[in-house]
This record gives structure tokens, C-alpha cells and sequence, in this order.
């Protein structure tokens, strides 16, 4: 079945009502991931853009359809993994467990406790909607912050310029702890998008579910809304977010056999509007850098 | 059929917590809780427990875990102590207003700084007003009688809240003392299966804690001061009907010794009741009338239960095993004080702190601090907090 069919024919998990900003990202994932797992399931939202936009039921009017808890912005692994053995062990291995949290949850103050659920290997899915800080509570940094974005913590100053330090790649830690699959995502490319989240779920009945997808945020970021999805894609034909997914412990890449440069990722954005020549060469390195060092894992 | 062995008080609260057949147990070690959970792995891993056993990589993961499986539908169970507990004081405080019920054993350990491993009750006084029920065992058998008593009082449709049971660490969780285990038949015929309401169910599909405005949360808070309310009545009705299948009370809120005709009444919390009792007889032997409080439970504060008891009476003194910095006292004395505020009697009084961070808590500091009340019992008022130290 064409991703579109499964679109199609999937019913909207989530309400229409969210007060999401125009362009975000996160809903657009946040959607897909929660149609295609389905109304049986249990949704763990943590606090975050996509707990503000009214996912976990504020407002009376617009939520999810189904069972939903807003986590602590830090234990969304370690809460699902007590729902997930509570399930496995009545022997409902029909319903997906699956939590969506932002990059802050995810990758700092979250990241013991998805690193201990990962490690166990709990038998859920969890996807982080990666948009490069704490955009809920105003665009602070976060550890999967661009180097010289300027964010409200890390400002473009006359002393210092932007966030001093690069990203922390989540996705290849993940694979690191030997899941059953992880993989990166991006919603420029929503039948590879539909296509990861299925193979999640089903990964997910076996052990532990990996899912980062970019998440353009024009808000945050500040480029217009109708951009969103061109940011996205310029993302990852920049390698500054490259496509891939590992399982059996076999990563595959998606070849970008014509990338960009950093330079024209970067060109009409905001928050990186003031950045340097040394930091956008800094950029460029770590990119293609990353970009080598997951050409040599997925040789064959 | 019951069964009468020697145990460590740890091994009292594993053994008394796998009586009540949790579905899923958390674990994470620290000293001196350790061997609650690793007798719990050996008992799974051998198959004489069906629970599931999850290792967590924190204690903020563990109460996470509990937590999740609880709003599952499950009966829970996870121990701690001191830093420990400290760390998952964010899901700690939020298991007991989703009001959800479980039991955690504490055995509880003083606070860090100084470094200290070593005994103490200022790591879960700290969290008294955390809205859980909090209760402090003297003996071992006592640790393992309360486990099943904890899932009965947490569970009870009137209360909805999470109980734990504290124990002095080291002094109560590794020693070893005689008790009975009860068969499990009448653990069995005692203790429900829980039915714990799953809150996250697709066939039930609602959000569990949505963000709530103030008007609807003064409402929950209320529910929940009442619920700690209704439990002052459960917890005395749960010692009775526990009297009544296994023969042992222990007097529900408080334990009374030696108080009908007492002048000189000292109040105490956990393990150092028994040397405070040992005090007691040995005062009376000097013709002084002395009587013991054993506090057992401080939340909820057994305040018109501490009111009777203390009525009539000249002087008393609560010895804490931790202090409430603001108020340069020890806590329970200070709650002790807010209890007889409105009593007729005038009463002389004194905060005695003590055992603090593993230091001994002896025979002759219980036996200084009944002497003491007796010089004073006839000029009310407080006196100066007495710190019992070693000369």
C-alpha cells in the first residue's frame, strides 16, 4: 500500500483544534506517527510544544482520541516502560505503546531515562521530534542545538556568537544500545516517514523502538510557515540531517549522492542570520564528518 | 501455615511485600535498602515470584516505572532510601496526587551533607508533605506485617493514596530479629487481588493529567486533604481487622506503653521505641511515672489520637531522629506541639534530637530525657531543644 493509501485510510488519532504554530513540524509528525499507530494504543506526550498545542486534552475542545499522559518533561521512557510491562504481561502485545517528545525530553534532562528503557529493551516505540531547543518555553538551547544558532540562551551577541558548541547526534547513541530498530526521519519525505513509523511499531512488539525526525520549527527558527517542509528537505540534502535506519544491528543509509552545503541550508533562516565564516566551515566539517563516519557503518 | 524464622528487617519488608503479590516491582540499589529488591530478584528469578522486574537505571526512573504500571492497572512496589529518594521526589510527589496506590518501603537513612550513609529519619520526614501516607515500624516483624497492611490501607476505595513504610536503616533493616511469616493462603484470604482502575485503557480511551486550572485543582487538593482525613480511620480499622487474622495489633495510628497512669510521657518514632520502653520500665523502678508514645504514623498526623492520649498529662518530650531546620526543633515535636494547642492542660515539654546520621541513640539518652521531663513536670512550658549527644 502506497503511503498515501495509509493516510488515507487511517482516521486522525489527534483532533483538529491544536493551537500549533503554522508550519510546525512537530504536529505534522505528531499526526502521522499517532494515525498510523492507531486509536489502540497509550500516547505518552511530555510538556513541550506538542503537550502546549493541546495534544494532552487542555482545553476541552481538542486532544487525542486516545488513552494520553503527559509525562514529566523527564521520565516519558521510564513511565511507558511501567505501562508497557503492565500490557505485556496481560498479554495485550496488540496495543502500541508509543511516546513523542521534543529534543529537550528526549536528549538532555530525558536521557537516562530513555537511555535505561532503551537498554532493557521495553517493547515500545519512541519518537523524538527534534527541533533544536526548548521551543515550547521560548527557544532556549538544547544539546541538539546548531552550533551559532541564536537561540534566547545563547543569543547572537557582541561577545559571543550564538550557541558555542555542535549538536549531540542522538540518533547513533540510540543505535548504539542495540535496539531492535532505530532510524531518522524527516517529514520532506513522508513515505519514508510512514514507511519508519510502521517498521517502528512492529519493531516496537519485539523490544525497543527508535524514531528522530527533523522538525522544522518557523517560529523558532524564524523562516516563514510556508517554508517548513523546504527547510526539511534542505536539511537532509545538506547531510546536516542525514537519512537512515538500522536494524538486526545493520545500519543502511540513504545515499545523498548530491548534497548541499551548509551554507545554503542555512540561507533564509533566522537564527542563523549572524553566523560566521569559521562557524559555517565548522558546520560543513561536522557534517560531512558524520556523514563519513555513517557511510563506513552502513559498508557492507 | 505461618512460619516462625530469624530475618533482617529487610528481608522482613521483601518477604512481607512478595505476600502481597505485586505485578511489578522496580529495583535500584542504595545502602542501606539493597537487599530489598536483590531478594526480590533472587525470588523472581527463581520462580517463586510472578512479579515483573524491572532494573532501572535511577530511582527517578523506578517511582517512573511504578508509576506507569500502576496507572496500568497494577499493584506496585519499590524501596529507598535517603538520596534515593531524594532523586525521585518529582514522580514521587506526583504518584500521590494522580492518587494512585502502592507501597514503598524506606529504609530510611540520614541526609547528605555531611556524607553519610548511615541511620537517620531526615530523608522521609523531608517529604511528610508529599501526600503520602508515611509510617515508621519498630520491629521487624512489624516491618513485614505493615507491608500488607500498606497495600490494605493504600488501596481502600475511601483513601486512593501511596503509603510508605519506613524502618530505621541499618539499625531495623540489618538486624536480625524472630518473627512469624504468615502463610499465603491468609495473606491471600486477608488482601484482595488489587482491581487497581487502569487509567490508560484504549477501550476507556481519556487524558490522564491534562494541565488543570486552579478553580479544579483547589477541588483535587481538597479531595485529597479529605481522603488523608478518611485514612485516620482506615489505618485503626485495618490494625483491627489485621489483629483479627493474625493475632498481632499494633494500635493503628499510635502505640501507647505504659500511659494510663503516666505523669512524664516520652514520644517516639520507629526503632528507638523499644529502648524507650526499656527507659520507661526502668524509670518506674525509680518511682518515676513514665509512659511511651510510639508515633507510628506522621502522615496523616494522628493529631486528636496524640491530643487523648497526652490528656491529663504533665510533661512530655518527642525525640526525633531528624530536625526541622526553621523551626530549630526537631519536626515531630513541633507537630506534637500544634497537636495539644487547644488541650487544657499546660503542659512542660522539650524537643530531644538525637541518632542523627547513625550516631547511637541509647538507653541512658531515653532514660536522661524521662528524668528530665520529671524535674520540670510540675512548671509548664517549653524548654531547650536537648541534644543527645555523647558527653
Amino acid at each position: 500500500m502506497s503511503y498515501i493509501d495509509v493516510l488515507k485510510e487511517t482516521r486522525n488519532v489527534m483532533t483538529p483544534g491544536s493551537s500549533a504554530c503554522q508550519g510546525c513540524g512537530g504536529e505534522l509528525i505528531l499526526r502521522r506517527v499517532m494515525q498510523i499507530a492507531g486509536n489502540n494504543s497509550v500516547f505518552a506526550v511530555p510538556p513541550g510544544c506538542m503537550a502546549g498545542a493541546g495534544v494532552d486534552g487542555w482545553n476541552f475542545s481538542n486532544g487525542c482520541t486516545a488513552p494520553i499522559h503527559i509525562t514529566l518533561l523527564d521520565n516519558t521512557a521510564s513511565f511507558m516502560s511501567g505501562v508497557s510491562e503492565m500490557y505485556q504481561r496481560r498479554g495485550r502485545t496488540d496495543v502500541n505503546i508509543v511516546a513523542i517528545a521534543g529534543d529537550g525530553a528526549t536528549a538532555d534532562c530525558g536521557f537516562q531515562s530513555l537511555s535505561g528503557a532503551a537498554e532493557r529493551g521495553t517493547r515500545m516505540l519512541y519518537v523524538c521530534y527534534d527541533n533544536e531547543g526548548y521551543m515550547n518555553t521560548g527557544y532556549q538551547r538544547s544539546s541538539t542545538t546548531s552550533l551559532g544558532s541564536s537561540t534566547s540562551t545563547t543569543p547572537a551577541g557582541a561577545a559571543i556568537n550564538g550557541k558555542e558548541q555542535q549538536q549531540k547526534y542522538v540518533p547513533l547513541i540510540m543505535a548504539m544500545h542495540n535496539i531492535e530498530y532505530c532510524a531518522t526521519a524527516s517529514p520532506s519525505n513522508m513515505a519514508d516517514l510512514v514507511a519508519k513509523i510502521q517498521k517502528g511499531l512492529a519493531a516496537s512488539k519485539r523490544g525497543f523502538a527508535y524514531l528522530h525526525v527533523f522538525s522544522p520549527c518557523p517560529t523558532g527558527w524564524k523562516f516563514q510557515p510556508d517554508q517548513s517542509i523546504q527547510v526539511a528537505r534542505k536539511a537532509v540534502a545538506s547531510n546536516l540531517f542525514p537519512i537512515w535506519e538500522m536494524e538486526n544491528g545493520k545500519l543502511t543509509l540513504t545515499e545523498n549522492r548530491k548534497p548541499i552545503t551548509i551554507r545554503e541550508f542555512v540561507a533564509g533562516i533566522g537564527k542563523f542570520s549572524k553566523l560566521s565564516d569559521e562557524e559555517i566551515d565548522a558546520i560543513q566539517t561536522m557534517a560531512d564528518n558524520r556523514y563519513a563516519t555513517l557511510q563506513k557503518l552502513a559498508a557492507k | 501455615m505461618a512460619k516462625r524464622v530469624a530475618m533482617t528487617g529487610n528481608t522482613a519488608a521483601y518477604t512481607g511485600a512478595s505476600l502481597c503479590r505485586p505485578d511489578l516491582i522496580a529495583a535500584y540499589p542504595i545502602t542501606p535498602q539493597s537487599s530489598v529488591v536483590e531478594g526480590l530478584a533472587q525470588m523472581v528469578y527463581d520462580g517463586k515470584l510472578d512479579s515483573n522486574f524491572v532494573q532501572v537505571e535511577s530511582e527517578h526512573s523506578a517511582m517512573s516505572v511504578v508509576q506507569g504500571a500502576a496507572a496500568a492497572g497494577g499493584r506496585v512496589f519499590t524501596a529507598t532510601s535517603a538520596q534515593g529518594l531524594a532523586l525521585m521526589y518529582e514522580p514521587y510527589f506526583r504518584m500521590s496526587t494522580l492518587r494512585i496506590p502502592m507501597v514503598m518501603a524506606i529504609a530510611t537513612r540520614e541526609m547528605t551533607s555531611p556524607e553519610t550513609i548511615w541511620s537517620g529519619q531526615q530523608d522521609a520526614m523531608s517529604v511528610r508533605e508529599a501526600g503520602w501516607i508515611q509510617m515508621y515500624c519498630e520491629s521487624n516483624q512489624e516491618i513485614l506485617d505493615m507491608m500488607i497492611q500498606g497495600y490494605m490501607i493504600a488501596e481502600d476505595p475511601r483513601v486512593q493514596l501511596p503509603v510508605n513504610i519506613c524502618y530505621d536503616g541499618f539499625y531495623s533493616s540489618h538486624l536480625i530479629e524472630g518473627l512469624e511469616i504468615p502463610a499465603q493462603e491468609d495473606v491471600d484470604a486477608f488482601l484482595p487481588p488489587h482491581s487497581g482502575y487502569t487509567y490508560l485503557d484504549p477501550g476507556h480511551p481519556q487524558a490522564l493529567d491534562p494541565l488543570t486550572p486552579g478553580e479544579l485543582m483547589l477541588q483535587y487538593r481538597k479531595e485529597h486533604l479529605d481522603a488523608m482525613a478518611r485514612a485516620l480511620t482506615v489505618i485503626d480499622e485495618v490494625d483491627a481487622r489485621f489483629a483479627s487474622s493474625f493475632g498481632r495489633s499494633y494500635g493503628g495510628l499510635i502505640e501507647e506503653y505504659e500511659m494510663e497512669d503516666a505523669d512524664v510521657v516520652i514520644i517516639t518514632i520507629g526503632g528507638m521505641s523499644g529502648t524507650g520502653k526499656d527507659a520507661v520500665d526502668a524509670a518506674r523502678e525509680q518511682g518515676i511515672k513514665a509512659g511511651l508514645i510510639k508515633l507510628r504514623f506522621v502522615r496523616p498526623f494522628p493529631a486528636q489520637r496524640l491530643a487523648v492520649a497526652l490528656a491529663g498529662k504533665k510533661a512530655f518530650a518527642v525525640v526525633d531522629r531528624s530536625v526541622s531546620f526553621g523551626w530549630s526543633r526537631g519536626p515531630m515535636y513541633m507537630e506534637t506541639k500544634a497537636a495539644v494547642a487547644d488541650a487544657d492542660e499546660r503542659y512542660a515539654s522539650f524537643s530531644a534530637i538525637g541518632g542523627l546520621g547513625g550516631a547511637d541513640l541509647s538507653f541512658d539518652h531515653m532514660l536522661g530525657v524521662i528524668r528530665k521531663l520529671d524535674e520540670i513536670k510540675n512548671e509548664p512550658g517549653e524548654r531547650e531543644p536537648l541534644w543527645l549527644m555523647q558527653n
